[in-house]
């Protein structure tokens, strides 16, 4: 980012549009997110100031303990699918030698379709009537028993409105991961190999340890995706029966779509978004290593003594 | 010997992947031409009597071709926008010399965490102040905004290998700043206008949350909404005619997909790899 150009009202003209019309559509919506939360309105009338009610309101909100904790499973098993079964293909993606592209290509076909088209295709796969794929494949393997209506099972519910959403992503994860993989440089497997690591020591000592950014980010992507997750439980069960598969930004839709409670439901929202960021900032100090920091320290101090010097 | 079973096992997990990944997407495809009664008898096997008759229906229902248009014209719109915004906002925080471009870069970057859910309800109430819900506009506004990020990032991180000397050259011909993008900059940036609208035109096709937030009226309905509309508007779910108009909405991001698969993957893979 070191440019030469200096013609100052050129930069503006091609910088501002870009920059108005992005406060204008994510930053002020934000800010005012943030005030609704401190009032009370359901979407006519005057708007009620109740400083931090809301806020109070919610700590106390079983429901929304509900979703918060919901929202945790979701995202363990999406995190899982995505991270987990992405990363092991990759690995294995690496060993093989041909039709490589074909099989990343053809891996990526989830990702491409509508979250609408996704949840209709599992709500038939879960379907009681007429019986679904999951229901006649368990019977025909003679799991029978096990057989249930899964949508509408509260033991089974969250599960089956998480695996979609796992499903629909482990693809370009894997993608992803396998691009880093394939990057690294072969010399250091190679030296790793001859000194006496084996295949797998090799895969976590060495890989691993190796692509750490790349995982930091899509640690990050599959995260923060997770606790704003939406449309598959929504279209599925928008949270049913009851709040038994309630997430929190389904909850929130409910609140202010449904109910009317705008302040409430902003609330909430802004809730999910300090959530987001404590996430990221959590990650990036796991994956900051104690020398990265010093390092990082050292470098700041000598910048400083610089600038004093001057 | 060792090997070759390790070898065998490998391929056997990678397309047993494979058929959970394309299975149901297959499923898909051969459930739109399987006859009603037969979907609810044999689902698994083959068709045995192919059928067109449930494409028939919802091209004679028609309003297939409506959601279609609808999503087409705030896809079109909005790309244009986005690449439009980007590939300038990206020059202008790349090739100049100022110190204020690195902090708008961060201030960029940073809309890449933010959830889109925190903006449903200011601007939901802002569309309905102004009368306007139900346009094309209210999903073109926020689907251009969150894009910026990513796609202001990818610009730059083009242009930062087209080297300053083109540019001082240029300037020494006596091209304008202008001149410069339009004529030098621009041109050069083609794969990167590819990259970012396939894959924004995949991903505003198949947005749900701000259609649904702000489309009600039938008239206006997108895919993703108009998808949700079969379940339910023939009385019982018609899994017939949804999986044909599933199909039939699907096709246009499978095929821009096909055709510029390389650049799709760069795009939605660049968001993790170059932070």
């Amino acid at each position: 980012m070191n440019g030469i150009l200096k013609n100052k009202k050129a930069f503006l003209v091609f910088l501002l549009p870009a920059l108005v019309f992005y406060l204008v559509s994510v930053f002020y919506p934000i800010a005012e997110s943030i005030r609704f939360s401190f009032i009370k309105w359901g979407g006519l009338g005057p708007k009620q100031f109740v400083g931090l009610q809301n806020y109070v309101h919610l700590f106390k909100d079983k429901i929304f303990y509900t979703a918060f904790w919901n929202n945790l499973g979701y995202l363990v098993i999406v995190v899982g699918m995505q991270i987990l079964i992405g990363l092991l293909l990759a690995v294995l993606l690496t060993y093989l030698t041909k039709g490589v592209t074909l099989i990343k290509t053809l891996y990526y076909v989830p990702c491409i379709i509508t979250a609408v088209a996704v949840t209709q295709l599992f709500r038939s796969m879960y379907a009681t009537q007429p019986e679904g794929i999951i229901n006649q494949l368990l019977k025909a393997i003679g799991l029978g028993q096990f057989a249930t209506s899964w949508l509408t099972n509260v033991k089974t519910v969250l599960v089956c409105v998480s695996i979609p959403e796992g499903w629909r992503y482990t693809g370009m994860y894997m993608v992803i991961f396998y691009a880093a993989l394939i990057s690294l440089d072969p010399e250091v497997c190679e030296a790793a190999r001859i000194d006496g690591a084996n295949g797998w020591q090799t895969l976590i000592r060495v890989k691993l340890p190796m692509i750490k950014e790349v995982m930091l980010l899509t640690l990050t992507m599959v995260l923060t995706g997770a606790l704003r997750g939406f449309d598959i439980p929504f279209v599925l069960t928008n949270g049913g029966p009851g709040n038994v598969s309630e997430l929190m930004s389904t909850y929130m839709y409910k609140k202010a779509f449904a109910g009317n409670q705008f302040g409430y439901g902003s609330t909430i929202a802004v809730f999910i978004i300090i959530e987001s960021i404590l996430v990221v900032c959590v990650l990036k100090v796991l994956f900051t290593g104690k020398d990265e920091r010093e390092e990082r320290r050292i470098q700041k101090e000598q910048r400083r003594m610089r600038r004093k010097g001057k | 010997m060792k090997k070759k079973t390790l070898k065998i096992i490998l391929v056997v997990t990678v397309l047993l992947f494979l058929f959970i990944q394309l299975y149901p997407v297959v499923w898909l495809f051969l459930a739109s031409i399987k006859p009603s009664t037969e979907l609810a008898t044999r689902p698994f096997a083959l068709p045995k009597e192919p059928t067109f008759q449930n494409y028939i229906d919802i091209f004679k229902e028609g309003s297939v071709f409506r959601y279609m248009w609808n999503s087409l014209k705030v896809t079109v719109i909005s790309i244009i926008f986005i690449v439009a915004l980007s590939s300038t906002a990206g020059f202008a925080l790349s090739k100049f010399r100022f110190r204020i471009t690195k902090p708008i870069y961060a201030f960029f970057t940073f809309g890449i965490m933010i959830p889109v859910q925190i903006t449903l309800i200011p601007l939901f109430c802002f569309y309905s102040k102004m009368g306007i819900l139900n346009s094309s506009f209210t999903l073109i506004l926020p689907q251009v905004g969150f894009a910026l990020p990513l796609s202001v990032m990818m610009f730059v991180s083009f242009y930062s290998f087209v080297p300053n000397e083109l540019i001082e050259a240029a300037v020494m011909d006596g091209c304008s700043t202008y001149g410069i993008f339009f004529k030098v900059v621009f041109p050069l940036a083609r794969n990167t206008v590819i990259t970012v609208g396939s894959m924004y035109c995949i991903l505003i096709w198949n947005d749900f949350i701000f259609a649904n937030t702000f489309i009600t009226d039938n008239k206006a309905k997108t895919v993703a909404l108009g998808l949700r509309d079969y379940v339910g508007a023939f009385g019982n779910v018609n899994w017939g005619m949804t999986f044909a108009a599933i199909a039939v909405t699907i096709l246009p991001p499978m095929l821009v997909y096909f055709a510029l698969n390389k650049y799709v993957t760069a795009g939605m893979t660049m968001g993790a790899t170059k932070g």
